[in-house]
């Protein structure tokens, strides 16, 4: 049992996550682009590409003097909602290394290792593990870690690895005073002081420090040296996987939404993945951008599972059949799991899977006709012929006591028919039923020949309705 | 490999090329009745071929006839798929067919009924794809296309016209004009020679009537 003092904390920090989340939905995305933010009325570039970089736009940058530099650079707005629903993402990647994570915004999170290293054989192992898997779904990060959390975070910003709390407080004294990322009032004060280590800073006397600096940063020396406790909210993933992922313009093109549909699936394989679910049924709602009506979408599928590729292809065809009155400006995913999951089996022999074919195949023929579209027949109990038999679920299975000859074929609706073109072979079977239902009937029914030499199933009615009438072929 | 043998080959890829009598027949499967297996020109329905069915009228037999494949099909649990027909199918006489109607699958949208059945052909899972084109006229296309879809599905496929649809120019292997009775006369043949030949079976099925009559006796 880990005892508080042998906590180790991994930090994760992406350091371009807003550029991340701005571009995020953008199949081709270009090579200059920034995302920009406001500041006192004027637009200034927070992150830029390494290629904008390159060409001289720098952070901090106003808008107008970064497009006269790169004029082909284009940049976004900073969404910070975009920026939230990422930084889940990395917390559901961080999971996977820890069952202890916590969020730290705007841009990492931190989870406790102490335990789980020894799992993967080593900090190192761990660490390269969970970067390579976040790496492999985009969001490439920094790791460091520190026995106290909020110095995790400051080092896995600068890459920093820390076992203990004397190598810590060395590394610590070793960091410039730029590297704590204060504001910019406190920077000023800091330097006009002469100071530019953390060491020189924390050698300062305390209350002296609270007297210049103001209480706060009192506080956040105390957390990072581990002599205070920092304040930490557990994160756990979601129970429900929902996502809404805006289109970077709004589009009725089908290709631009399966690419933003293509990026919300993987995330939901990703949270399904890690809480080992498998998914029953996709609901999608594409939202217009007259802020008309809501679209929405379904996708079941037969049999629980996660095939990213083959629900693309089900929302594909969806797509293909819908014609979009506007166009979409936000799509919306609900998944509907269950914890029943049962891994896909291969055939011992084809090495193929075919007994998840059929159930694929099943849905994506549904994904086009429609629920009501692709039927199995079953019989019902029930002497009247015409309600003798319903439509199901593919792959129900049915048996049936009756064994009165039937015909293959059944009209929709008994059509009526004139007397003289028949000749009776066989009969009558009298029916008579449905008084309990108020669809009543009484008739009698033959097994005719018409002109043609065809067997049919006939029968005259008495009763609501007086008359001959064709109900069926004998093939 | 003599020239001769590679020559055998190359002719035997090509199911279209017309090589008179001397064309060795295309692996078939039973049709389940004595006297249509008798008369068929490869003793069954072909395999991994098109059959086309024209039905001078609704109900000759284009399902009877192949009841007794469905049945089979379905009872080796692979599904069989009737891909828009025009009339709903009995269930009660499926079952007494022996179909097992847990795997028999109806697309009940007709006018997608060609490109349900290409998927389900494509897919090789299905015992047998019986596929009612919409109405109108049939296009040579799409005919051709199932054809190819049917290369790659193991079981015998079949496309049923419609009476007053009249089919377009094909490359099936087989097909039948059917009348009442049943009475099926074979309009195009695997060898490529049209033999216009009748059959039906030697009687009909008394044996359902015989069971119609005993019920019928019993209710009175």
């Amino acid at each position: 049992m880990p005892v508080r003092c042998n906590e180790l904390w991994l930090g994760l920090h992406c350091p371009q996550l807003p550029l991340l989340a701005a571009w995020q939905c953008d199949p081709e995305v270009p090579e200059l682009h920034a995302v920009h933010g406001h500041q006192r009325g004027r637009h200034i570039i927070l992150q830029a590409s390494s290629a904008a970089r390159r060409a001289g736009v720098t952070p901090g940058q106003p808008l107008a003097t970064a497009l006269a530099i790169a004029p082909a650079l284009q940049s976004r707005p900073r969404h910070s909602r975009a920026e939230a629903a990422l930084l889940e993402q990395l917390a559901l990647g961080a999971w996977q290394g820890s069952s202890h994570v916590v969020q730290a915004p705007s841009d990492g999170v931190l989870l406790e290792i102490a335990g789980s290293r020894r799992l993967y054989g080593g900090l190192r192992p761990l660490v390269e593990a969970l970067c390579a898997d976040l790496e492999r779904r985009g969001l490439p990060v920094r790791a460091g870690s520190a026995p106290v959390p909020a110095t995790a975070r400051l080092f896995a910003r600068h890459g920093l690895h820390a076992a203990d709390r004397e190598i810590m407080r060395r590394k610590l004294h070793g960091l410039p005073l730029t590297a704590l990322a204060l504001d910019d009032r406190q920077a000023r004060a800091l330097a006009g002081c002469g100071l530019d280590s953390v060491a020189g800073l924390l050698r300062l006397p305390a209350p002296e420090r609270a007297r210049r600096f103001g209480p706060a940063l009192n506080r956040h020396l105390l957390c990072l040296e581990g002599r205070a406790p920092t304040p930490l909210a557990a994160w756990q993933p979601p129970e429900v996987f929902c996502l809404r992922l805006e289109l970077p313009a709004a589009s009725s093109d089908s290709a631009a939404l399966l690419f933003v549909f293509r990026r919300a699936i993987e995330r939901m394989a990703h949270w399904l993945d890690v809480r080992d679910q498998a998914l029953t049924r996709l609901h999608v709602t594409l939202h217009r951008e007259d802020g008309g009506g809501r679209i929405p979408l379904e996708v079941g599928l037969s049999r629980p599972g996660m095939d990213a590729e083959r629900l693309l292809e089900l929302l594909a065809l969806k797509l293909e059949n819908l014609e979009l009155p506007a166009p979409v400006e936000a799509v919306e995913l609900r998944a509907e799991s269950t914890g029943e999951h049962r891994p896909p089996q291969a055939d011992l022999w084809s090495g193929h899977n075919r007994g998840d074919a059929w159930p694929a195949l099943l849905d994506r023929l549904k994904a086009r006709l429609g629920e009501a579209g692709l039927s199995g027949l079953a019989p019902q109990p029930d002497h009247r012929p015409e309600k003798a038999w319903r439509w199901v679920e593919p792959g129900t299975s049915s048996n049936c006591e009756d064994e009165r000859p039937r015909p293959t074929w059944l009209l929709p609706a008994p059509c009526p028919c004139r007397r003289e073109n028949l000749r009776l072979e066989d009969g009558p079977e009298r029916i008579e039923a449905g008084w309990w239902d108020e669809e009543d009937c009484r008739r009698d029914y033959f097994v005719a020949r018409d002109r043609h030499g065809r067997r049919l199933w006939v029968f005259h009615e008495h009763r609501p309705r007086e008359g001959w009438f064709i109900h069926g072929l004998f093939d | 490999m003599s020239a001769d043998a590679s020559l055998e080959q190359l002719l035997d890829r090509r199911p279209d090329l017309w090589r008179g009598r001397a064309r060795k027949t295309f692996p078939a499967a039973s049709t389940g009745l004595g006297w249509l297996d008798r008369g068929l020109p490869g003793g069954g329905w072909p395999l991994g071929r098109l059959t086309e069915l024209l039905p001078s009228l609704s109900g000759c037999g284009e399902l009877g006839l192949l009841l007794p494949l469905l049945a089979r099909c379905t009872q080796r649990a692979e599904p069989v798929v009737l891909a828009g027909p025009a009339l709903v199918p009995g269930p009660q006489a499926l079952i007494s067919a022996g179909v097992a109607l847990d795997h028999l699958v109806v697309v009940r949208e007709a006018s997608e009924s060609l490109w349900a059945a290409e998927q389900c052909l494509k897919s090789g899972l299905c015992g047998s794809v019986v596929v009612w084109p919409p109405a109108g006229p049939v296009g040579e296309r799409a005919v051709r296309r199932l054809q190819l879809a049917a290369e790659r599905s193991p079981g015998p496929t079949f496309v049923v016209y419609r009476p007053d649809q009249s089919p377009p120019p094909s490359v099936s292997a087989l097909r039948l004009g059917l009348s009442p009775g049943p009475e099926v006369e074979i309009l195009r043949s695997p060898s490529g020679l049209v033999e216009s030949r009748c059959l039906s079976p030697e009687s009909e099925s008394v044996v359902d009537l015989e069971r119609y009559r005993r019920h019928a006796r019993s209710m009175q």
